[in-house]
Protein backbone atom coordinates (compact mmCIF):
# COMPACT_ATOMS: atom_id res chain seq x y z
CA UNK A 1 0.00 0.00 0.00
CA UNK A 2 1.28 3.34 -1.17
CA UNK A 3 1.68 5.97 1.70
CA UNK A 4 -1.15 8.30 -0.58
CA UNK A 5 -3.05 4.95 -0.30
CA UNK A 6 -2.72 4.66 3.58
CA UNK A 7 -3.39 7.91 4.07
CA UNK A 8 -6.64 7.88 2.33
CA UNK A 9 -7.79 5.09 3.77
CA UNK A 10 -9.22 6.67 7.41
CA UNK A 11 -11.04 9.34 4.76
CA UNK A 12 -12.95 6.33 3.08
CA UNK A 13 -14.09 4.54 6.15
CA UNK A 14 -15.36 7.98 7.41
CA UNK A 15 -17.11 8.45 3.93
CA UNK A 16 -19.22 5.10 4.11
CA UNK A 17 -19.76 5.92 7.76
CA UNK A 18 -20.98 9.25 6.78
CA UNK A 19 -22.84 7.81 4.03
CA UNK A 20 -24.40 4.96 5.46
CA UNK A 21 -25.77 7.13 8.53
CA UNK A 22 -27.43 10.03 5.66
CA UNK A 23 -29.19 6.97 4.78
CA UNK A 24 -30.06 5.88 7.91
CA UNK A 25 -31.13 10.17 8.82
CA UNK A 26 -33.40 10.33 5.34
CA UNK A 27 -35.15 7.42 6.75
CA UNK A 28 -35.73 8.39 10.10
CA UNK A 29 -36.58 12.18 9.16
CA UNK A 30 -39.01 11.50 5.86
CA UNK A 31 -40.17 7.99 7.00
CA UNK A 32 -39.92 6.42 10.54
CA UNK A 33 -40.55 10.39 12.55
CA UNK A 34 -44.61 11.05 12.67
CA UNK A 35 -45.38 14.44 11.44
CA UNK A 36 -46.04 17.18 14.02
CA UNK A 37 -49.28 18.07 15.73
CA UNK A 38 -48.81 21.40 14.92
CA UNK A 39 -46.54 22.36 12.08
CA UNK A 40 -47.64 19.03 9.66
CA UNK A 41 -45.59 17.89 7.57
CA UNK A 42 -43.29 20.54 7.00
CA UNK A 43 -41.85 20.21 10.46
CA UNK A 44 -39.58 17.33 8.91
CA UNK A 45 -36.79 20.20 7.44
CA UNK A 46 -36.19 20.59 10.88
CA UNK A 47 -34.04 17.38 11.11
CA UNK A 48 -31.50 18.61 8.86
CA UNK A 49 -31.59 22.56 9.85
CA UNK A 50 -31.17 21.90 13.37
CA UNK A 51 -28.03 19.81 12.38
CA UNK A 52 -26.96 22.04 9.42
CA UNK A 53 -26.71 24.93 12.36
CA UNK A 54 -25.05 22.94 15.05
CA UNK A 55 -22.08 21.87 12.27
CA UNK A 56 -22.18 25.38 11.23
CA UNK A 57 -21.15 26.75 14.80
CA UNK A 58 -18.80 23.49 15.02
CA UNK A 59 -16.98 24.65 12.13
CA UNK A 60 -16.52 27.75 13.11
CA UNK A 61 -15.59 26.94 16.55
CA UNK A 62 -13.00 25.17 14.56
CA UNK A 63 -12.00 28.14 12.73
CA UNK A 64 -11.67 30.06 16.07
CA UNK A 65 -9.32 27.70 18.12
CA UNK A 66 -7.28 27.24 14.45
CA UNK A 67 -7.21 30.69 14.51
CA UNK A 68 -5.83 31.28 17.72
CA UNK A 69 -3.01 28.66 17.43
CA UNK A 70 -1.54 29.94 13.96
CA UNK A 71 -1.29 33.78 15.90
CA UNK A 72 0.23 32.07 18.86
CA UNK A 73 2.36 29.53 17.07
CA UNK A 74 2.54 30.50 13.22
CA UNK A 75 2.28 26.90 12.35
CA UNK A 76 0.89 26.27 8.47
CA UNK A 77 -1.27 23.48 8.96
CA UNK A 78 -3.60 25.47 12.42
CA UNK A 79 -3.95 28.01 8.96
CA UNK A 80 -4.95 25.39 6.85
CA UNK A 81 -7.09 23.71 9.45
CA UNK A 82 -8.68 27.19 10.12
CA UNK A 83 -9.55 27.79 6.05
CA UNK A 84 -10.75 24.79 5.83
CA UNK A 85 -13.31 24.55 8.53
CA UNK A 86 -14.17 28.14 7.50
CA UNK A 87 -15.16 27.11 3.72
CA UNK A 88 -17.39 24.14 5.36
CA UNK A 89 -18.41 25.94 7.72
CA UNK A 90 -20.03 28.75 4.76
CA UNK A 91 -21.48 26.32 3.33
CA UNK A 92 -23.81 24.71 6.17
CA UNK A 93 -24.66 27.94 7.49
CA UNK A 94 -25.72 29.40 3.76
CA UNK A 95 -27.74 25.86 4.07
CA UNK A 96 -29.15 26.46 7.22
CA UNK A 97 -30.52 30.02 5.73
CA UNK A 98 -32.13 28.07 2.56
CA UNK A 99 -33.79 25.64 4.63
CA UNK A 100 -34.89 28.02 7.49
CA UNK A 101 -36.37 29.86 4.44
CA UNK A 102 -38.27 26.99 2.68
CA UNK A 103 -39.93 26.15 6.53
CA UNK A 104 -40.63 29.72 7.23
CA UNK A 105 -42.76 30.60 4.61
CA UNK A 106 -45.44 27.46 5.08
CA UNK A 107 -44.96 28.45 9.28
CA UNK A 108 -44.78 31.88 9.42
CA UNK A 109 -46.19 33.17 5.81
CA UNK A 110 -42.93 34.79 5.16
CA UNK A 111 -39.80 33.56 3.32
CA UNK A 112 -37.67 36.05 5.28
CA UNK A 113 -37.90 37.93 7.93
CA UNK A 114 -35.43 41.07 9.89
CA UNK A 115 -36.03 39.23 12.84
CA UNK A 116 -32.66 38.97 15.31
CA UNK A 117 -31.61 35.56 15.08
CA UNK A 118 -31.79 35.58 11.37
CA UNK A 119 -30.25 38.70 10.92
CA UNK A 120 -27.49 38.18 12.71
CA UNK A 121 -27.39 34.17 11.33
CA UNK A 122 -27.00 36.45 7.73
CA UNK A 123 -24.61 38.55 9.32
CA UNK A 124 -22.15 35.21 10.45
CA UNK A 125 -22.85 33.92 6.67
CA UNK A 126 -21.32 37.57 5.54
CA UNK A 127 -18.55 37.78 7.80
CA UNK A 128 -17.04 34.03 6.57
CA UNK A 129 -18.06 34.83 2.99
CA UNK A 130 -15.67 37.87 3.99
CA UNK A 131 -12.96 35.51 5.26
CA UNK A 132 -12.96 33.73 2.07
CA UNK A 133 -12.84 36.61 -0.44
CA UNK A 134 -10.45 38.19 1.99
CA UNK A 135 -7.86 35.05 1.63
CA UNK A 136 -8.29 35.07 -2.01
CA UNK A 137 -7.59 38.54 -2.63
CA UNK A 138 -4.35 38.57 -0.25
CA UNK A 139 -1.61 37.00 -2.58
CA UNK A 140 1.36 36.86 0.33
CA UNK A 141 -0.18 33.66 2.10
CA UNK A 142 1.10 34.93 5.72
CA UNK A 143 -0.54 38.23 5.03
CA UNK A 144 -3.80 36.12 4.26
CA UNK A 145 -3.25 33.95 7.47
CA UNK A 146 -2.95 36.54 9.40
CA UNK A 147 -5.79 38.37 8.52
CA UNK A 148 -8.10 35.31 8.12
CA UNK A 149 -7.39 34.50 11.73
CA UNK A 150 -8.19 38.05 13.03
CA UNK A 151 -11.64 37.69 10.95
CA UNK A 152 -12.04 34.57 11.99
CA UNK A 153 -11.70 35.22 15.58
CA UNK A 154 -13.93 38.29 15.42
CA UNK A 155 -16.44 36.26 13.37
CA UNK A 156 -16.77 33.80 15.88
CA UNK A 157 -17.68 36.02 18.13
CA UNK A 158 -21.22 36.51 16.74
CA UNK A 159 -22.58 32.84 17.33
CA UNK A 160 -22.90 33.70 21.17
CA UNK A 161 -25.08 36.58 20.04
CA UNK A 162 -27.04 34.03 17.80
CA UNK A 163 -28.01 31.63 20.15
CA UNK A 164 -28.84 33.80 23.29
CA UNK A 165 -30.78 36.39 20.74
CA UNK A 166 -34.03 34.78 21.04
CA UNK A 167 -33.67 35.25 24.61
CA UNK A 168 -32.70 38.68 25.13
CA UNK A 169 -35.12 40.39 22.00
CA UNK A 170 -38.58 39.60 20.81
CA UNK A 171 -38.10 37.59 17.97
CA UNK A 172 -40.17 35.40 15.59
CA UNK A 173 -37.81 32.53 15.60
CA UNK A 174 -39.15 30.40 18.51
CA UNK A 175 -36.71 29.72 21.36
CA UNK A 176 -34.32 26.66 21.24
CA UNK A 177 -36.42 23.18 21.60
CA UNK A 178 -32.91 21.17 22.41
CA UNK A 179 -30.09 23.34 23.84
CA UNK A 180 -32.21 24.99 26.46
CA UNK A 181 -31.24 25.83 30.17
CA UNK A 182 -34.54 24.93 32.07
CA UNK A 183 -35.63 21.58 30.55
CA UNK A 184 -33.86 18.28 29.17
CA UNK A 185 -34.60 18.03 25.33
CA UNK A 186 -36.41 14.54 26.09
CA UNK A 187 -38.49 16.83 28.67
CA UNK A 188 -39.41 19.19 25.44
CA UNK A 189 -39.64 16.68 22.48
CA UNK A 190 -40.84 13.17 21.38
CA UNK A 191 -38.76 10.40 21.95
CA UNK A 192 -39.70 9.68 18.27
CA UNK A 193 -38.48 12.98 16.87
CA UNK A 194 -35.75 13.36 19.22
CA UNK A 195 -34.43 10.23 17.96
CA UNK A 196 -34.82 11.16 13.79
CA UNK A 197 -32.85 14.42 14.79
CA UNK A 198 -30.01 12.68 16.74
CA UNK A 199 -29.48 10.29 14.06
CA UNK A 200 -29.15 13.32 11.43
CA UNK A 201 -27.15 15.40 13.91
CA UNK A 202 -24.50 12.19 13.63
CA UNK A 203 -25.37 12.25 10.35
CA UNK A 204 -24.01 15.36 9.90
CA UNK A 205 -21.06 15.58 11.91
CA UNK A 206 -19.89 12.49 10.37
CA UNK A 207 -20.08 14.13 6.52
CA UNK A 208 -18.56 17.30 8.36
CA UNK A 209 -15.98 15.58 9.46
CA UNK A 210 -15.53 13.68 6.12
CA UNK A 211 -15.52 17.02 3.81
CA UNK A 212 -13.19 18.47 6.39
CA UNK A 213 -10.74 15.59 6.20
CA UNK A 214 -10.81 15.78 2.58
CA UNK A 215 -10.21 19.77 2.35
CA UNK A 216 -7.45 19.67 4.59
CA UNK A 217 -6.03 17.55 1.96
CA UNK A 218 -6.69 20.06 -0.54
CA UNK A 219 -5.23 22.77 1.46
CA UNK A 220 -1.64 20.42 2.46
CA UNK A 221 -1.19 19.25 -1.10
CA UNK A 222 -1.81 23.18 -2.54
CA UNK A 223 1.11 24.22 0.49
CA UNK A 224 3.14 21.24 -0.87
CA UNK A 225 2.67 23.31 -4.32
CA UNK A 226 3.85 26.43 -2.87
CA UNK A 227 6.64 25.11 -1.26
CA UNK A 228 7.95 23.39 -4.19
CA UNK A 229 7.50 26.41 -6.79
CA UNK A 230 9.29 28.74 -4.38
CA UNK A 231 12.21 25.92 -3.86
CA UNK A 232 12.14 25.36 -7.92
CA UNK A 233 12.22 29.49 -7.99
CA UNK A 234 15.41 29.80 -5.13
CA UNK B 1 -47.28 23.91 -3.28
CA UNK B 2 -48.18 21.65 -0.35
CA UNK B 3 -46.20 20.44 2.67
CA UNK B 4 -44.31 17.78 1.19
CA UNK B 5 -43.03 20.21 -1.89
CA UNK B 6 -41.64 22.32 0.96
CA UNK B 7 -39.93 19.23 2.38
CA UNK B 8 -38.37 17.71 -0.47
CA UNK B 9 -37.45 21.22 -1.81
CA UNK B 10 -35.46 21.95 1.24
CA UNK B 11 -33.93 18.58 1.42
CA UNK B 12 -32.97 18.39 -2.63
CA UNK B 13 -31.56 21.86 -2.50
CA UNK B 14 -29.54 20.53 0.92
CA UNK B 15 -28.32 17.33 -0.40
CA UNK B 16 -27.74 18.67 -4.33
CA UNK B 17 -25.33 21.40 -2.69
CA UNK B 18 -23.34 18.96 -0.31
CA UNK B 19 -23.19 16.56 -3.28
CA UNK B 20 -22.18 19.55 -5.69
CA UNK B 21 -19.13 20.92 -3.20
CA UNK B 22 -17.73 16.91 -2.78
CA UNK B 23 -17.78 16.71 -6.52
CA UNK B 24 -15.66 20.07 -6.72
CA UNK B 25 -13.52 19.35 -3.31
CA UNK B 26 -12.58 16.09 -5.57
CA UNK B 27 -11.74 17.91 -8.58
CA UNK B 28 -9.79 20.29 -6.27
CA UNK B 29 -7.94 17.33 -5.23
CA UNK B 30 -7.44 15.62 -8.10
CA UNK B 31 -5.76 19.25 -10.42
CA UNK B 32 -3.67 19.70 -6.60
CA UNK B 33 -2.44 15.62 -7.09
CA UNK B 34 -1.19 16.54 -10.65
CA UNK B 35 0.24 19.82 -10.71
CA UNK B 36 2.17 18.61 -7.58
CA UNK B 37 2.94 15.35 -10.12
CA UNK B 38 4.33 17.43 -12.05
CA UNK B 39 6.38 19.38 -10.48
CA UNK B 40 8.11 16.56 -8.96
CA UNK B 41 8.61 14.83 -12.11
CA UNK B 42 10.21 18.42 -13.49
CA UNK B 43 12.56 18.33 -9.92
CA UNK B 44 13.83 14.72 -11.00
CA UNK B 45 14.45 15.53 -14.85
CA UNK B 46 16.14 19.03 -13.42
CA UNK B 47 18.39 17.04 -11.16
CA UNK B 48 18.93 14.45 -13.46
CA UNK B 49 20.42 17.10 -16.35
CA UNK B 50 22.63 18.65 -13.98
Amino acid sequence: MTEIEQKRRPGKILGVLALLSVAAGLYFALIKAPPDAYQGEVQRIMYIHIPSILTAYLSFFIVFVGSCLYLWKRERRDDILAYAAAEIGVLFTALTIVEGSIWGKPTWGVWWTWDARLTLTALLLMIFVGYLMLRSLIEDPERAAVSGAVLGIIGFLDIPLIHMSVYWWRTLHQPPSILRPDKAPWDNVHPSMLIALAINFIAFLLLYFYLLSLRIRVGETEERIRTKTLEGAA
Amino acid sequence: MGPWGFVWLAYGIVWAAIVLYLVGLKSRMRKAHARLSQLKSKEGTDKHAT
